[in-house]
């Protein structure tokens, strides 16, 4: 009976997982977490989550500041805990020309912030290997980085990760950053919906588990040994 | 299972918020100089219910940390302000900005506001004015008797007055440029206010250091897509959809458990 409820514990743990990654089914940059379940004795016990990397749809949107790399890599941005790495997205200047994330968090170039003089707004040009020019001038280059095969980032919300210690910097002729492209989010919606339709099920056959196994305790219980 | 719904409905107000923009973006459709918004969303903070665990020795594996996520929230609903296609009007008080840069008019409160809408007119005083009546800055003075009003692709306005042969000046359109129009202010009315996010304007003559060429006789149009946004409003649709199936799925499940006891 307690590896039926451990396994109501973690169906009940992958729904919150599911559901997550569909409310974030049109978020630009983000990486659905998958759910495992791990076999401990003969029960269902622990549940572990991981980060799915595979790389998201690239759709054209023409805005210069929309960034998105192809294939490995992510942007480093600068916060108030420290680094954390972007998949990409949609930047914007901010009053004093820096390139920022939604929340205001500096996007890092090799030299620190990167900073686009006022009057070279129209012109942004980010080539492949990330070298940044303004109205034909360089600015320099942004920092990609990556981290090693199997890692799995943790999430911070916002679409950042924290950099895992495995990361390391993408020399720039292994780099294929796309400028005026976004990546979009990596959640199957039809994958998604037959995880949680498994679920559903699945979640109901533990719970008749359960009750069977509640029935026959009780026959045991109340009916042996009485009185015939 | 109260995480997974939350969750879910979070999402459902994120699609319902990013259909009101679509929305508003195909109203406009046919609005001279109006940019197009977009809905960004990004995923809320994570719980971590475990965090990284090392298992044994260095060669063991490593396990991840087990985060579950709260959702997804409004990140910003960015204008795109990428240029509108050049519709000939032919009308000789339409002027169209190709490239960067805003007209600088006048509202009634004596504010300074910046529009790309270029559908001028003349006021009962002869100036030159929006088609909601604010009064272009620098303000230009049209004389009455004019029989021909040219404005170069410099922003220089002439006129030829009466039986005269040759055009003279009377005044010289400015445009505005900002460092991120992205973040100004949409006062309705194509016009723009700035704020802290898009910067003080630098003020220019039009095809000087960057600025915009001015095109009489020619519109922006608007730069709304409707192919575009039709895509995007049946994503946005299906993904609610989607998500309120992801509540009906939790809520069964809450069912579900309830049912445990007898």
């Amino acid at each position: 009976m307690t590896s039926a409820a451990a396994s109501l514990a973690m169906l009940e743990r992958r729904q919150q997982v599911l559901a997550n990654n569909l409310a974030n089914v049109n978020t630009a940059g983000f990486k659905r977490e998958l759910v495992f379940a791990q076999l401990v004795g003969d029960a269902v016990s622990s549940t572990n989550t991981r980060v799915d990397l595979t790389e998201g749809t690239l759709s054209e949107s023409s805005n210069p500041l929309d960034l998105a790399i192809e294939g490995e890599g992510f942007f480093v941005v600068n916060t108030a805990n420290g680094e954390r790495h972007v998949r990409g997205g949609s930047f914007r200047i901010d009053p004093e020309g820096r390139i920022v994330d939604h929340s205001g968090n500096p996007l890092m170039g090799e030299a620190g912030d990167v900073t686009i003089p006022p009057k070279g707004i129209g012109s942004i040009t980010i080539d492949g290997t990330g070298l940044l020019s303004a109205d034909g001038r360089q600015l320099g280059r942004l920092r990609v980085e990556r981290i090693a095969a199997g890692a799995s980032p943790q999430h911070e919300g916002g679409v950042r990760f924290l950099p895992d210690v495995s990361r390391e910097a993408v020399p720039p002729s292994e780099r294929r950053i796309k400028q005026g492209f976004i990546e979009e989010s990596n959640v199957n919606p039809m994958d998604a919906m037959t995880s949680m339709l498994q679920v559903l099920h699945r979640f109901g056959a533990a719970q008749k588990t359960i009750s069977t196994l509640d029935a026959v305790r009780g026959i045991a219980v109340n009916d042996l040994g009485k009185s015939v | 299972m109260d995480p997974a719904l939350r969750a879910a409905a979070t999402g459902m107000m994120a699609q319902q918020t990013r259909t009101q923009v679509i929305a508003n973006n195909l109203a406009n459709v046919n609005t001279p100089g109006f940019k197009r918004s977009r809905a960004q969303f990004e995923d809320l903070l994570y719980q971590t219910v475990q965090g990284t665990q090392v298992l044994g020795t260095s060669d063991a594996f490593t396990n991840p940390a087990i985060q579950v996520g709260r959702g997804t929230r409004l990140a910003a609903v960015q204008r795109m302000h990428m240029q509108g296609a050049i519709d000939q009007t032919g009308r000789n008080l339409d002027v169209a900005i190709e490239g960067d840069g805003f007209f600088q008019v006048q509202m009634n409160n004596g504010d300074v506001a910046y529009t790309r809408d270029g559908s001028f007119g003349i006021s009962d005083q002869g100036l030159l004015v929006t088609s909601s009546g604010q009064g272009l800055m620098p303000p230009i003075r049209i004389p009455d008797d004019v029989s021909e009003i040219t404005i170069s692709a410099t922003g220089i306005v002439s006129v030829r007055r009466g039986n005269d042969v040759e055009p003279s000046e009377v005044g010289r359109i400015e445009l505005a440029r900002f460092v991120n129009p992205s973040g100004m202010l949409a006062l309705g009315q194509n016009l723009y206010a700035p704020t802290a996010a898009s910067g003080i304007p630098s003020i220019g003559f039009p095809s000087e250091e960057g600025m915009g060429r001015l095109q009489q006789g020619s519109l922006e149009a608007s730069n709304v897509e409707i192919v575009q946004e039709m895509v995007e409003m049946i994503t946005a649709m299906r993904a609610y959809e989607i998500n309120s199936k992801a509540i009906k799925t939790s809520d069964e499940m809450g069912q579900i458990a309830n049912n445990l006891t007898r």
